[in-house]
Order: structure tokens, then sequence, then C-alpha cells
């Protein structure tokens, strides 16, 4: 069960008409391609997509589940959306919890034995089989993903702190003091049986937030049930925020955080075959990442380029990220910036900036199918949801 | 519903394309960084929303099975009809070795041709480069009235023979055989629209007289016996690709953006099977001018006017001028390599030195470790 409903309300403009899972990644990618490619490689075959903001583009994205190998006879990937029922308890998702509660009735048309909850904003690649075989080894209630994150840090996360026997003794939201570096990575391995009572349950208690990491878990821990940690070794970003998203863009740049040309563990995304990309006779491409059927003429370092982006002759792109079909036009510098789709930079634009030594700098955004008109300067750090023209 | 049936004969081999041709039918040559030859009739048909289609294979055509499969990128995985391989299964007892001609291949497949529930049938080589608007074509067929209607293009192909002559109507009234220069009329693309009864006939004519050539044997008949032929013009890029000339000119030809917008145009997108890639990713070291670059490629040498195919790298150091990599090719660091084209699976360790010349280009062959 692929929790794909969020806002991403922390992306601003680049979330206003799509679902965060559906934002475009690493060059060829969508972010949601990580989890349904993990699901694909590591043997499930039947995938249920909960999806609730703007779920259009998001739906069509997935469709029947064939670009990751997931359209097979038993199985499937099925888009989940809210709906009403004579039951007045369907309605909106109010929580992760709710959203797998108000979807039992899909589950028990499998009657598995176990139900894996995934984040559909997560980048990673995990063999779920193996979380799998040790939920099933510990004789666990509940298995849960996490990484060993620097003790300053562990602040920022659900922190677990294992008792002498290895089963999680105390979960602990965002903890002041530490006891432990194991973070909860939001990816759980659940006893269907079990999760059934709990889902039930918190439904139930009217003070509950309905969410997996502040309600269900405390509630299952509380109760004595049994939870494994089971630590994940490997790259693992969350990008649910401008920066992280970002960063977790660069490191694609370099091979060793997560290498995506590892045939073992392919990820697919559902693209229309496109042309080669073309890298002009006056161009420049260097420490760069560049997708089919774009245009290269002018300069490209420290990027990454999805489909069908025209970088004109003169123009320069340095440390951004640039989503499919953008256009910069000749003369136009973009750094240290998110580019939304088929956003246009016209001749002679700024778009963002910094480093050089500074600190105080930001990621610079703009947003999907704007212009930034001749001459227009985006600021460091913006976040640029209209078409922008110059300032006279 | 279309009521267009396609044919793609896939069984030519051409001795001019030497190693290229060793592994697979021309119809499967690799072209342009991710695409095969048949892919562009192919993506023609599937454009048009042709349902059915079938490609007559004759031998080695395992590499073109492999890449068909069920049809499903073009449209062709269908409840009803879909993409039918035809291999030989009508030959008269007097056949021997290779098909002759089109008419030898369409004779074999006969009792297929009969159950064809379309009253129009496109007929194309699977080794032609263009992007046919077969839409234009076809309306341009139903509309003269002919029971033929010959894509011919107004460029003068080197290698192509078969020309029409045409009266202000674009109605066909002599048709040439030559191999030699502009003697006059316009060059068949040897891409034809027929009715489905005047094919018949045709194919049975020349069973029963043992003719085996399309334009020289099966439409001459035709016209003697006043058919009515027309002929629409292609206005854009096209070429066959039946040599390593071809092959390797045909691939230059890609850098110029405006033949490569034609041949790739967004309206009739060229369909390929797709495959698991990450993006292109260029190291600190790359240096590249006027390339096509497939996904999946690891770049980090020096490259002019290259194409490079899905999942190939190229080492630090590498310099490769006018070359071909196709997919998954390893070019070692410091390599240098001139007017070449690796075939697929192609080692070429560090340090390698290799180099043709532009009217000769230097080929290794298909899985090749040097």
């Amino acid at each position: 069960m692929l929790l794909a409903g969020g806002q991403g309300s922390r992306l601003y403009a680049l979330t206003v008409s799509t679902a965060k899972p559906d934002m475009p990644f690493g060059g060829k990618y969508r972010i949601i391609d990580f989890p349904l490619s993990n699901c694909a490689n590591s043997g499930i075959d039947t995938v249920g997509v909960l999806t609730q903001y703007q779920p259009l583009q998001l739906n069509r994205y997935i469709g029947g589940g064939q670009a990751w190998g997931l359209d097979t006879a038993d199985g499937g990937v099925y888009i989940l959306p809210p709906y009403q029922s004579m039951n007045a308890e369907n309605s909106w998702f109010s929580g992760t919890a709710n959203a797998i509660y108000q979807n039992m009735g899909f589950i028990e048309l499998y009657d598995p034995e176990y139900v894996l909850v995934l984040s559909g904003d997560h980048i990673y690649k995990m063999d779920y089989s193996e979380m799998l075989s040790v939920h099933v080894e510990k004789e666990a209630d509940c298995t849960i993903a996490c990484l060993r994150v620097p003790l300053s840090d562990a602040t920022r996360f659900g922190i677990m702190n294992p008792g002498p026997d290895g089963y999680v003794a105390e979960f602990e939201e965002k903890p002041k003091q530490p006891k432990s570096d194991l973070a909860s990575m939001g990816i759980y391995i659940f006893t269907w049986k079990k999760l059934k009572e709990y889902l039930i349950a918190d439904e139930r208690d009217a003070r509950s937030d309905k969410d997996f990491g502040k309600n269900v878990i405390p509630a299952m821990l509380a109760a004595g049930e049994r939870i494994w940690p089971y630590p994940f070794k490997g790259y693992w970003r969350d990008v649910g925020t401008i920066t992280s998203l970002w960063d977790a863009n660069m490191d694609m740049l370099s091979g060793t955080r997560l290498n995506l040309f590892d045939e073992n563990w392919p990820i697919r995304s559902n693209t229309q075959a496109l042309p080669p990309h073309y890298i002009g006779a006056e161009a420049e491409v260097q420490h760069a990442i560049v997708t089919e059927d774009c245009r290269v003429h002018g300069r490209v370092t420290n990027s990454i380029l999805s489909n069908s982006v025209t970088v004109e002759a003169g123009a320069r792109v340095e440390y951004s990220v640039v989503m499919p079909g953008a256009v910069i036009e000749s003369g136009a510098v973009v750094e240290y910036a998110i580019l939304g789709e088929n956003t246009r930079v016209c001749a002679g634009a700024r778009v963002g900036g910094a480093p050089d030594g500074r600190e105080d700098w930001c990621v610079a955004t703009c947003g999907p199918d704007i212009v930034i008109g001749p001459g227009a300067h985006v600021d460091s750090g913006a976040m640029v949801y209209k078409s922008v023209e110059v300032e006279k | 519903m279309t009521d267009l049936h396609g044919i793609i004969y896939a069984f030519h081999s051409f001795p001019e394309l030497g190693a290229l041709q060793m592994p697979r039918t021309a119809a499967s040559l690799p072209f342009c960084g991710r695409y095969r030859l048949i892919d562009f009739s192919l993506s023609a048909l599937a454009n048009f929303g042709v349902r059915d289609v079938g490609v007559i294979v004759q031998r080695d055509y395992n590499s073109l099975l492999d890449h068909l499969r069920g049809g499903k990128e073009w449209d062709l995985s269908r409840r009803d009809g879909g993409l039918h391989i035809l291999p030989p299964f009508g030959l008269p007892s007097s056949h021997l070795g290779e098909y002759k001609g089109c008419m030898e291949a369409l004779s074999a497949v006969r009792a297929y041709l009969s159950d064809i529930r379309q009253k129009y049938v496109l007929l194309t080589r699977g080794d032609l480069v263009a992007n046919i608007d077969v839409a234009a074509a076809f309306e341009s067929h139903v509309r003269s009235g002919a029971a033929v209607t010959a894509v011919c293009t107004a460029q003068v192909p080197d290698s192509t023979h078969h020309r029409y002559l045409t009266d202000a109507e674009n109605k066909v009234t002599d048709l040439l055989c030559t191999q030699r220069g502009n003697t006059g009329g316009v060059t068949a693309l040897e891409v034809y629209i027929a009715n489905k009864d005047a094919l018949l006939e045709l194919v049975d004519y020349c069973s029963a007289h043992r003719l085996m050539h399309f334009h020289r044997d099966a439409l001459k008949h035709f016209l003697a016996r006043s058919g009515r032929m027309n002929v629409y013009m292609h206005p854009g890029y096209c070429r066959h690709v039946t040599s390593v000339d071809d092959y390797f000119q045909g691939s230059m030809d890609m850098f110029d953006l405006a033949k490569c917008d034609d041949v790739f145009n967004k309206e009739r997108p060229v369909r390929t099977r797709e495959h698991a890639d990450a993006s292109t990713y260029y190291g600190e070291q790359a240096r590249v001018r006027n390339c096509l670059i497939a996904d999946g490629c690891q770049i980090n040498g020096t490259l002019e006017n290259c194409i490079v195919f899905r999942g190939s790298t190229v080492g630090e150091g590498a310099q490769l001028k006018n070359c071909i990599i196709m997919q998954n090719g390893a070019v070692g660091a410091g390599a240098q390599l001139t007017n070449l084209i690796a075939d697929k699976d192609v080692l070429l360790s560090e340090g390698t030195v290799l180099a043709g010349s532009p009217g000769l280009p230097m080929i290794v062959p298909k899985g090749m470790r040097i």
C-alpha cells in the first residue's frame, strides 16, 4: 500500500497542480518510480496506490503498472482514491492510517498474510522481500525499516529505542534527547490480522490523528505487540522540501550514492520513447545528467536535465534541476535553481544564484508552465508561482 | 476504424551491409541511438491507427522477434488482429534459397493476404528511414481512385532505380528501371498503397508466371493492362539503408537538426521498445561536440560527431570522432577511434586505436572484444 496522497505543501509552486510522487526526479524519473520499482524488483505483484491530492497526472502516469512490469494476471497496480459509500466513514483520507483503514476492503480482496506500507516520496533502493523474511523470522507484528542517523540529526526523526531482546521498546517522535540512532523511514510491514485490529481501534479513537507514526505504532507498542526495527544500509532521502529535493537530485551526479545504472535493481519509469539528446557543436556539458530529447547548445554543469529540455547557445545552467520541457533561452543564466516543467527562461533572464563562498543562499524555484520574461531576475531562494516580467 | 492493412518486408539482406547484417536482417539494424530500422515503418502505420500489420521475414529474424515481441509499443498488441510475423508458409516446390523479390515473398504468404480484413494494403520495406505521413498518403490514394499509389520522393537517392513518369494529375504514365543518374520521373520509396483485390490479382499473376519483382514485373503488368496508378510525393527526409555507406551517411544526416526533426516529427513520434535506462551522465572530463547520445550512457571522453546508443560507456581521455557506438558499447580510457561503427556489446579496451575513413568506416562486429 503506497501512500501517495499527500499535498507536498513544502514544495510550494512545484506541487500546485501535481502530486509530489509525480515530481520529476534525477532526469528520467518521477519520485514514485522508486517505491514502484522496488516493489517490482522485490517480487511484490499487487500494489494499491492511495491518491488524494491532485491525482490526475499521477493516475495517468501509473496507468496499469505496465512500465514497472506490475501488470500481471493476478496482481497489478490499483489507484485507490477516496470514495463514498452507504457507510458515513468513507470520505477524504484524514491521515495515513485512515487511508489504509478506508481501503481495508481492497486488502481483503487479496486476503494477504502481510501488508507493506510505503511512502510515495522517498528516493532509495530497497529489497522489501529481505525485510519481509526478517519480519517472518522475528515473528513480529510490525517491522519498521530504519536508518542509522547521526545522533545530532536524530532530533528530526521518529526514533526507535530497542530493548535488550532487539524488539522496539520505545518509540519517540523527534526526541530532544535521543537514546538511539535508529530513525524510522516510514516503511512498515504489518501482519495483516494485527494491523486490521489496530486500524479499527484507531478509527474509533476520536482523539487520534489517524497516523501510523503518531498513533498506530505507539498503540501497538503500548499493547505489547512485537515491533522489530529493520536496519537499512544504503541511500535514502525524503524529498519533501525544496532543499531536500535539490540535494537529492545533486546526489544523483555522484554514482556512488545511488547507482541508477545497476542492472540488477533497475529503476523503471513510464516514458514514451524519445530520440537521443543532441549536444551542439558549441555546447559544454560536464558533470551533468542529460535525458532524451534534450537539445543543448549552451553550457550545462553540475546539473540535472529531464527530457526535452532546451538550452540555447550562450545560456548557462549550473547547479540546477531542470524538469521536462523547460527552455533556457540564449544568454539566460540559471544557477542553484529548480525549474518546473515547461517553464521558459527568456533571453538574458537570470534565475537564482549564490555560492562563491556564500553560505546564506537558498535554491530558487520556478513553478511549472511559467515564463520568466526577457531580462527578468529571480533572486536566490525565491519561489515563483506566476510568470515574471521585467520590472521597469 | 482504419481501413488499411500494413505489410512490411523484413526479409532483405544486403551484402553491402557487410558485418552489420551478420547477426540480423536489415530491418532490425540499430539506428540513431535507440531505434531499429523497422521502427520507422511500424510507427508510420501506428500513427495512422493501423491495427493489423504483417511482417514478412525469412531468415536471421531472431533479433527482429526480440525487438518486436507482441507489438505493444506500436499499439499492435490487440485483442483482435495486431502484429503478425510471417515466415514462409506457402512456398512452391520451385522455391530455392532467399526470396528473389517482393512478389515471391507475397506469394509465400498468399494465405495470409487473402484473409486481410481491410480494403487497402500498405506495403513497405523495413529498412526505410523516413517519417511518412500515412494519413496523407492514404487520403491521396482513396481520393485518386487509383488501384495502386506509389509513395515517391523528389530526391534522387543513388541506389534507387525505381522511377515513375507521371502526368499533371500525378497519374503514372510509365515506369522506369534504371540504376544510373536522374533519367527523369520521380523516385519510388518502394512504399505502395494498393487495393487488396488488385494486389491479390497481381500476386496470383506473378505466382503463375514465376515473376519475382513488384516494380519490374507486377506493376509493369498492371500498367500494361491500363491499371490506374498514382504517385504520392513524400516531402520529407528518406533513405533506404542497404549498405554500410547508407548506414554511416544516414546516421550522420541526423546531426542536421532539420532532418532529425523531420524524421523524429513530434506529431508522428517514432516508437520503439522502451528500456529501463537511467539518464546519461557526463563526467568532469567530458568534451562533447555535435553528438546524439541516448539514455543510460556514461560519458567521460572527448566526442565529436558521434552517435552513442543506450547503455554505452566512454572512458576518460578517450577520443572519438565520427563514430557510431551501438548499445552497451564500452570504450576504454584513452582509446582513439575515428570513422568507426561498433556493433552491439563491443568492448574496446584502454588505449585501443582504430580508424576507418569517411568513405569506408571500420566496422567492429557485434560482441567483439579488443
